[in-house]
């Protein structure tokens, strides 16, 4: 019975801590946003409530954030939808055809994922130049593809596998081609499976910071972290409330996204990471 | 007829074998082409002078001695060392500690999992930029908190000098990666059945014990694969610390990525290969062994 007690104040305690820890950063981001002055916690100045921040970010074009927001939208979500369409096609060869090396290409999918980025952006920088892609959206929609299928194909061949194998034989037996039994059979069966690699991957590409920094040059393709990283001053003050403004509407979506799909996504990551 | 192609299809015929090569082809085809062969071009490159307006020469391994000569490169790589052997171990222990919590039955479980989540969705740059601000000398929170509620009383120049920079790193990296962490490990300890707990507890086993003797042993396997995972993670860190500091004060939290990207940037490709060269096969090592204790489940596919 004590026992019981003390590892429910423990609990508590670990809670407050843990989400404390967690999420001071936002509050600290909000309240900045919404401050007239971003040096409110010093002595001689107090806390003024201002939604200039806002309109200034949402309002000014001469700031380019909304370009970045839309920039990192339009990219994000196509890369999420080429990654689940070229992931589901691969994962169901892997799981429904006999086919010679099919474990090595998943290993060879998993030390992909794990290359650095740097030992491939000075070379994709060229190409890029090459090519004429240079801030542009394919410029970054085919390397952020590239660079996330690897874990989508691992948790996409992950869910795929626990489908029963009678389900999508039943429709080959009734005359459905291998396209038709993926798309009218195993992806409907594996949607929940299918959502997470969606989110993963439309988290990853709206995260990426290497491949935006080097080859976009402005607001025509550059992403929101990095227009945000970059943000300047005009007069050389670094302009803090405007920043935090566009990091609470870049920041919003994504926590939102967060709080409803958590169950997805902890799935899919879980998948996708280590199965000790 | 249809039962005939199916049984066909269970021997691995031609037919099966052209049609996986056309379901994994889009696949292949792209990380070729974007991932592959920029690699590939990068290793080549490490063997040029590549200098922007100048003309490319070979020169061989010259790149990478000069590279263990460099005083800034040993810089970058012993900094980079450091960061992973603190904020590696800090990751793990924290995120196992809110592995515990998230698996312990309390109320709002599902928010607190969802809240932890939170830094690690989104992007670094963005979270390294209000770091940027808390860890402001004159009014950012860190100081307010330092000062104010007087951890220390006086304020301290978290970006200014190189231990504050080094401690203001990891600090900002803990956060951001913990959650990853504490994801994985709570997996692992799902997994742990639920009778082994119980049967401890009526042994009449108090919390420390039952973590130590019965959890701990059984998640050890995953904890050993993270902290491999979270290390080359590490190696290969770049957004989080190149807002946050931007390298400095005076390059000392440079890490190996950005001093190979500063030489991109200033179009010298030839040494900025190598550089990326050395992190990749240092890197890639480290995978392999990865791949190899990872013990993943693929024997039912």
């Amino acid at each position: 019975m004590r026992e019981d007690k003390i590892k429910k104040i423990i609990v508590c305690i670990g809670m407050v801590f843990c989400l404390t820890f967690c999420l001071f950063p936002f509050v600290y981001m909000l309240a900045v946003s919404l401050s007239t002055r971003a040096d409110f916690l010093s002595q001689q100045v107090t806390f003024k409530f201002t939604l200039d921040n806002f309109r200034a970010v949402l309002t000014d074009r001469s700031l380019h954030f909304l370009d970045y927001l839309r920039n990192s939208i339009v990219v994000s979500l196509l890369s999420a939808f080429f990654c689940v369409a070229v992931a589901s096609s691969a994962a169901y060869a892997i799981t429904r055809l006999k086919f010679p090396g099919k474990m090595y290409l998943l290993f060879f999918a998993l030390a992909v994922s794990m290359f650095p980025q740097i030992g491939l952006v000075g070379y994709l920088f060229k190409f890029m130049t090459k090519l004429g892609w240079i801030n542009t959206y394919q410029g970054l929609l085919f390397p952020y593809t590239a660079w996330i299928l690897p874990l989508s194909l691992w948790i996409l061949v992950s869910y795929f596998s626990q489908i029963p194998r009678e389900l999508d034989k039943a429709a080959l037996v009734d005359g459905c081609t291998y396209w038709q039994s993926l798309i009218k059979v195993i992806l409907p069966v594996a949607a929940p499976g299918v959502l997470s690699v969606f989110l993963l991957s439309f988290i990853f590409a709206f995260n990426e910071f290497m491949f935006a920094l080097m080859l976009t040059t402005d607001y025509k393709a550059r992403t929101v972290p990095v227009g945000i990283a970059l943000f300047q001053g005009l007069h050389g003050q670094t302009p803090w409330g405007n920043i935090m403004a566009a990091s609470v509407v870049t920041t919003l979506p994504v926590v939102i996204l967060t709080l409803i799909f958590q169950r997805r996504i902890i799935s899919g990551l879980t998948r996708g990471a280590v199965k000790g | 007829m249809a039962g005939n192609r199916l049984e066909k299809n269970r021997d691995g015929t031609n037919k099966d074998i052209k049609t996986a090569c056309i379901f994994i082809l889009p696949l292949l085809a792209l990380i070729f082409l974007f991932i592959l062969v920029p690699v590939i071009g990068t290793f080549i490159n490490s063997l040029f002078q590549d200098v922007s307006f100048l003309d490319k020469r070979f020169i061989f391994l010259k790149n990478f001695q000069q590279l263990f000569v460099d005083s800034g490169f040993r810089q970058a790589l012993r900094f980079t060392l450091l960061f992973i052997l603190v904020s590696v171990p800090l990751e793990i222990v924290l995120g196992t500690v809110f592995a515990l919590l998230m698996n312990a039955d309390v109320p709002l479980r599902g928010l607190l999992r969802a809240c932890v989540l939170i830094p690690w969705a989104i992007p670094a740059a963005i979270s390294a930029r209000t770091w940027e601000l808390i860890y402001n000398y004159s009014y950012g929170l860190a100081n307010f908190i330092f000062t104010e509620l007087g951890v220390t009383g006086w304020p301290v120049n978290w970006l200014g000098t190189s231990l504050g920079a080094f401690g203001a790193v990891v600090v900002a990296d803990v956060w951001k990666t913990t959650p990853f962490v504490a994801i994985i490990v709570l997996a692992g300890l799902q997994a742990v059945p639920k009778e082994l707990i119980s049967q401890a507890k009526a042994d009449g086993a108090n919390l420390l014990q039952i973590f130590f003797k019965i959890n701990l042993p059984l998640i050890k396997p995953v904890i050993i694969v993270t902290l491999l995972f979270r290390t080359i993670d590490g190696l290969r860190v770049f957004d989080m610390i190149y807002v946050l500091t931007g390298g400095g004060p005076g390059g000392q939290t440079t890490t190996i990525s950005h001093y190979a990207y500063k030489y991109f940037l200033s179009g010298d490709f030839g040494y900025g290969s190598a550089a990326s060269v050395v992190l990749f096969v240092v890197a890639f090592s480290l995978s392999v062994i990865y791949v190899k204790l990872g013990r993943f489940e693929t024997g039912q596919i």
